[in-house]
């Protein structure tokens, strides 16, 4: 075995693989970043690209964007208060307030260190543990699924403690948002008004843009501030920036990463579900609580740790089963079949040099991601010196375009103004964005696979059984039932104190 | 000076969203003479399945090889998803009939669609340019399963009703026809579970989740080894899996499969019409095409685009059948 990992290593260093890897970091970096274009679509976009090639470097290529796009992500999160992916939702509830503070270098140097280190853990997964943890994927049904969706949405309860009630109500309008469409067992309409383009229900992605992004421009045209926030360059933040990562956040690191890889290897779970229970984690064990969600640096590091993570656990169950553990690494998988090469445990025995190659140039890449990320910071950052009028009118553009890309439908550009003005008029009620998206993006699994397990229950006799009865279920609902519990538990300690 | 620049800005987001949204809800009309030679510019293929998917995959290889036969004008891929691909195929009814809007269509869906989910368009709003994949569904279950024979499966399921449970893709889709038709000719009850995707399907067959499985030779083939493939719902024995019997040879009068092909919008002139049938008639006869759909496990099937045209006005009464038998219709 090592002497194909040694080959992988070579095979990324060759010259041309090299600068794909580059090539690739830097494309889906900036994808990432950019509100409404996503890490599944940049992948698709390039997987013709790769006919050309030899199926090694083609993968390599599509392994760099993948890293970069969710890394990418956390970009507009931080500077615009806009998730420039779904699985960055989580790192605006810490990045956004470090940007305010006027620390958005940190913010930035933290998501960038963070992703690459959590990149590198799941990828360590998928090369030692990958036969494993892909048993472990099957063990999760219907049932196993459900409890971990409402594990993440319990992370609702603790997000704004003091303004419970209203996160709940932002979380249970986002569920109920989410069914509009069609019910997904039987497939009767659901909240369509006899419209046919609701039956396709509400994107995630433009209603998120609309939620976060647009809503945003309005507060900003409204605000009176001439620019986003403050912000001078400072030399050397990058080293500056690990070493206090290095010195205080270990732990933090390394559990989210595990989390992340975890969750990464669900099919059906990504980087949302991923990065939401590890930053929960992270305040949860974190001395400080009271600082999440005002600019705690633990945040940022958690949530981004956890979503790279994610990539080398979806590419488990893609390489070892054929059962894709993300919508990119269903894309992947696609490129690999198209090439010839199917997927399953053949591949580590037949092609061995292609798969470890593939494999350890996800590690290599997330190394370089970090010099090629720090060199876009200095660009990105750049954003937050250009006066607000003109990143409005920019970030509504990209909104509009982001929007219409996903399927070519005006209904989805309608979505999005609809659920700015939403989260323009709801913020000012004291609606919860990160709340509500946070409900967009969870209540068609939850429901999904809660409808599912009922009709299996069908054949086991009882509900009963079906959900509360399996290991893995049980102790996905003990740590809900902590999770609910503990910011409770320490009001009642802080009132005792106090009293 | 803040007034102004929050004019600016108004006044700037309000022509971005007025272009936009004028811009985008128009489609260009044409302009081309019909003397120039089509095509002149690239075809919008519409794609009703999410990237990466099986549908996605089959295009991608049948892409590669217009590229050798037509190389003036690609083909650029429109990923138009949702409602299990009544709105991509809706997208292809209602784009303009100008040649240069193409997609990818499934049977059963397209049929069953208008008829059970109030779908907005009809078998008849197409012209069909070729059927290029019949990937006939499958009864699997796992490896160490207690079904050695698919007959097993059915004593089990008539001697315990609804305890069976039996995973599918979708409602309103092939493998559903194939398990009312099932149910109709074996008298059998069991419990329908549904799968939005065939990879959540075979993780829940493999993670034992659910006892039996309706899926197609494609979906089978990438988890072959931990599967065991009980029976083929085709005419013949299928070469990708060469000892799986058929149903009709061990006693059920079965025939049930996906099949997958290109349509163009009703209107769309008839030389673009046949210039694409030569097309794709010319793509088929390609031995490299062939050999790289084996090797991405997609059973190829052509039919033309007259004989695809009857073979589903053909199937329309016979699923419209089962629809009523079960009540589903809308």
């Amino acid at each position: 075995m090592l002497q194909i990992i040694l080959t992988g290593f070579a095979n990324s260093f060759i010259p041309f693989n090299f600068l794909l890897i580059i090539a690739g970091l830097t494309g889906g970096i900036i994808i990432g970043a950019l509100p409404g274009l996503t890490a599944t679509m940049g992948v698709a976009l390039m997987v013709p690209v790769t006919f050309a090639m030899d199926p090694i470097s083609g993968l390599i290529m599509l392994g760099a964007i993948y890293s970069g796009a969710i890394y990418g992500g956390s970009n507009s999160a931080i500077l615009i208060n806009t998730p420039g992916t779904p699985s960055s939702v989580a790192t605006t509830f810490d990045g956004w307030p470090m940007t305010q503070k006027g620390d958005a270098e940190g913010a930035l140097n933290a998501s960038l260190l963070a992703s690459a280190f959590g990149g590198i853990v799941g990828t360590l997964f998928l090369l030692f543990l990958a036969a494993p943890m892909a048993q472990l994927a099957l063990k999760f049904g219907a049932a196993e699924f459900f409890w971990l969706c409402i594990f993440g949405l319990s992370t609702i309860a603790a997000m704004s403690p003091g303004n419970v009630v209203k996160g709940l109500i932002s979380g249970a309008l986002g569920m109920l948002v989410s069914t509009i469409g069609l019910d997904p067992l039987e497939g009767a309409q659901r909240f369509t008004f006899g419209t046919y383009s609701l039956v396709q229900g509400i994107e995630v992605i433009p209603a998120m843009i609309g939620l976060f992004s647009f809503s945003q421009v309005i507060i900003l045209v409204g605000s009176s501030k001439k620019f986003i926030a403050e912000y001078k360059a400072k030399k050397g933040a990058t080293v500056r920036v690990a070493k206090k990562i290095w010195k205080d956040m270990k732990v933090n690191l390394m559990r989210s990463s595990i989390i992340g890889a975890f969750v990464g290897i669900l099919p059906g779970a990504g980087g949302e579900i991923a990065s939401i229970i590890s930053y929960n984690e992270a305040r949860r064990w974190d001395k400080n609580k009271a600082n999440f969600g005002k600019g705690a640096i633990e945040g940022v590091v958690a949530s981004e740790a956890a979503n790279n993570a994610t990539i080398g656990g979806s590419l488990i169950p893609m390489l070892t089963l054929g059962i894709p553990g993300s919508a990119v690494a269903a894309v992947i998988m696609g490129a690999l079949l198209v090439h010839g090469i199917q997927p399953g445990f053949k591949i580590f025995t037949s092609t061995p040099e292609l798969a470890y190659s593939f494999i350890i140039s996800l590690i290599v890449g997330n190394i370089v991601m970090v010099f090629v990320g720090a060199i876009l910071i200095r660009g990105t950052a750049r954003v937050l010196n250009v006066p607000t009028s003109y990143i409005g009118v920019a970030i509504v553009s990209l909104s509009i375009i982001g929007s219409y890309t996903i399927r070519n439908s005006i209904t989805d550009v309608m979505v999005m103004i609809f659920f700015g003005l939403v989260g323009y008029f709801g913020g000012r009620v004291g609606l919860d964005t990160g709340c509500m998206a946070l409900g967009i993006i969870l209540g068609p699994i939850v429901e999904d696979n809660m409808s599912r397990a009922i009709s299996i229950s069908g054949a086991e006799g009882s509900i009963f059984k079906v959900f509360f009865t399996h290991p893995i279920s049980m102790v996905l609902i003990i740590l809900t039932l902590i999770s609910v519990m503990t910011p409770m538990f320490m009001a009642k300690q802080r009132a005792n104190k106090e009293g | 000076m803040k007034k102004r620049s929050v004019l600016v800005s108004i006044v700037g987001i309000v022509l971005m969203l007025a272009l936009t949204l004028t811009g985008c809800g128009q489609t260009t009309p044409t302009t081309t003479p019909t003397a120039e030679k089509y095509p002149t510019k690239p075809i919008n293929m519409i794609i009703a399945y999410t990237a990466g998917g099986s549908s996605d995959i089959q295009a991608r290889i049948m892409q590669k090889y217009w590229n050798k036969y037509v190389p003036e004008q690609p083909w650029v891929f429109n990923y138009t998803t949702g409602a299990a691909g009544a709105i991509g195929f809706g997208a292809v009814a209602k784009a303009q009939p100008d040649g240069y809007t193409m997609g990818g269509v499934n049977i059963p869906h397209m049929i069953l669609q208008p008829m059970g989910q109030g779908a907005q368009y009809t078998i008849d709003d197409f012209q069909y340019i070729a059927q290029v994949v019949n990937d006939p569904q499958v009864i699997a279950v796992q490896k160490d399963s207690q079904f050695k024979t698919w007959q097993e499966v059915i004593d089990y399921a008539k001697a315990n009703p609804k305890k069976l449970k039996v995973g599918i893709v979708g409602t309103y889709s092939g493998h559903h026809m194939m398990l009312l038709d099932l149910k109709a000719k074996t008298g059998i009850e069991v419990t329908q579970v549904v799968y939005k995707g065939a990879a959540d399907q075979n993780a829940a067959l493999l993670g034992k989740e659910i006892d039996v499985m309706l899926g197609n030779v494609n979906d089978v083939m990438r988890s072959l080894e931990n599967m065991s493939v009980l029976g083929l719902a085709a005419n013949k024995r299928s070469e990708f899996l060469p000892d799986v019997p058929t149903l009709k040879e061990t006693g059920l009068d079965l025939v049930s499969a996906v099949q997958r092909g290109f349509v163009v919008p009703k209107a769309t002139a008839p030389e673009k019409v046949k210039f694409l049938r030569d097309s794709f008639a010319k793509i088929q006869a390609d031995p490299d095409y062939l050999a790289d759909m084996k090797k991405a496990g997609q059973p190829t099937d052509y039919l033309t685009g007259e004989e695809f045209d009857k073979y589903v006005h053909d199937q329309e009464p016979i699923n419209r059948a089962l629809l009523v038998k079960f009540g589903l219709m809308k």
